[in-house]
């Protein structure tokens, strides 16, 4: 009796895929077709890989090097203090060695600037202000900041977010010969996407979320507290009402509210149990005029 | 009974084919990254692991974590070197889509990189900075910036000064 109820079901799922066999047989089909819908999401896809994945290191070095001189006129110069700039290059690159992309070089600047943010130009230049650096407590919690940036150069986020532009149509290495001309309107187009998105819009939700993701991972695996970076989000929420939002973290990051709660519900796979934060050493660097001993 | 010795041997024997099927893996993602042979930083180097090195994770989960080395070395590995997910390659040649090795790729990052310092912007950046007329200075502070190296030696003794993660007592 029971193989006979069975009999119906079986042959109803033959039938259903061998319809659905069927459907995938005409979209296999149709992804010849240049003017069908399947063809279409083929171009696109192939414009996609052939756009941002085969950019090339020194290509990369090139777009994030432009960015950087628009982001010092923008923003500031560099704070005038190598021992500063020193110290946070350590903290930067302590943690950039244990990230998914720890084979390239990284270098980590302050800008002598007040709008609290922080932001990662392609090939590994890292910038955070020092109205951001301002906010903060201790090495735990630059770490944790870095750290989020690391994770946007590692997943290249900025150059997906450019993946489409004209310029990397067929062109994916920059040379000083194709920056004239027709093409070379094309990467100041491209360059001028990146910098809205990056100074202003900000990137993809998505993107923020996994380098946040990714910080937790780096900054626990470095040996840092990786509850640190809940606690500048925290920080910064306090402040969120009377800071300036033009181009700052609040602008150009999503909801805070929401990357709270998404951190703290991680943080269990993290424990910080003997986990370093250093806020003497933090001090000595970062606040001498506020009980740290001053370091130039 | 005798069917159910069978089915249990054969239920036993698939769980140990599944078990050596999913056996963990793990990719090494620092440079500089040694098998040791017991759970610290100051036992000696079994051997050195090149980033992306796959690890077969024999037990620990702790900060120290046991591994197998593809050929066949046990030893000791501190957690925060390696991770679950494979580091991400470089794309080396102008061409290829990843085409080559990620070791070949890390010599030639190395090489994009020096060759920079030596000689200061890219003729590209340096071409973007005419077209835009960035002043002297900003291209002066981005040679500063791009000049400022960190080497292997001093982000470990800087670790071991904050006795961070494998320096930790």
């Amino acid at each position: 009796m029971k193989k006979l109820r069975l009999l119906p079901l079986v042959a109803l799922s033959c039938l259903v895929a061998a319809q659905a066999h069927a459907g995938w047989q005409d979209k296999l089909n149709n992804l010849m077709k240049p003017e069908s819908k399947e063809g279409k999401i083929l171009s696109g896809a192939t414009q996609v890989l052939s756009s941002s994945q085969e950019m090339t290191y020194q290509t990369e070095c090139t777009v994030g090097e432009s960015l950087a001189l628009d982001s010092m006129q923008r923003f500031g110069k560099p704070v005038q203090n190598e021992a500063l700039q020193k110290y946070v290059n350590l903290v930067g690159n302590a943690v950039a060695r244990n990230s998914r992309r720890s084979t390239i070089p990284y270098r980590f600047v302050v800008l002598e600037s007040p709008v609290r943010n922080a932001f990662a130009a392609p090939g590994g230049i890292v910038f955070i202000s020092r109205g951001l650096l301002d906010v903060l407590d201790n090495e735990a919690e630059l770490a944790g900041v870095l750290a989020h940036e690391v994770g946007h150069v590692a997943e290249k986020h900025a150059l997906k977010s450019i993946r489409r532009a004209q310029f990397l149509q067929g062109a994916a290495t920059i040379t000083a010969a194709n920056m004239k001309g027709s093409k070379g309107q094309q990467f100041e187009s491209m360059m001028s996407d990146l910098q809205s998105t990056l100074f202003d819009k900000g990137l993809d939700q998505g993107m923020e979320f996994e380098a946040d993701q990714a910080a937790l991972e780096t900054t626990y695996r470095t040996g840092y507290d990786p509850s640190a970076l809940v606690s500048v989000l925290r920080k910064l929420k306090k402040q969120e009402a009377t800071a300036a939002q033009k181009g700052s973290w609040f602008s150009t990051h999503p909801p805070l509210d929401e990357r709270i709660e998404r951190l703290s519900a991680r943080l269990d796979k993290y424990p910080a149990a003997g986990s370093a934060t250093l806020p003497v050493r933090f001090a000595k660097y970062v606040k001498p005029g506020k009980g740290g001993k001053a370091v130039k | 009974m005798r069917k159910r010795a069978l089915g249990g041997a054969l239920l036993l024997l698939a769980l140990c084919a599944g078990q050596a099927l999913c056996a963990e893996k793990r990719w090494v993602v620092s440079e500089g990254t040694t098998l040791k042979n017991d759970q610290s930083v100051s036992a000696p180097n079994l051997a050195d692991l090149p980033v992306g090195s796959e690890l077969t994770l024999v037990e620990g989960e702790g900060r120290w974590l046991k591994v197998r080395t593809a050929d066949g070395k046990e030893g000791w590995v501190y957690a925060g070197r390696v991770s679950d997910t494979q580091p991400v390659a470089e794309v080396a040649g102008g061409d290829g889509l990843l085409g080559d090795s990620m070791q070949k790729s890390q010599i030639n990052t190395a090489k994009a990189d020096s060759a920079r310092s030596v000689r200061g912007l890219s003729p590209e950046t340096a071409a973007y900075a005419k077209q835009h007329g960035t002043p002297e200075g900003l291209k002066k502070e981005l040679d500063k910036i791009l000049a400022r190296k960190v080497s292997d030696k001093e982000v470990k003794a800087f670790l071991k000064e904050g006795k961070i993660g494998e320096y930790a007592q």
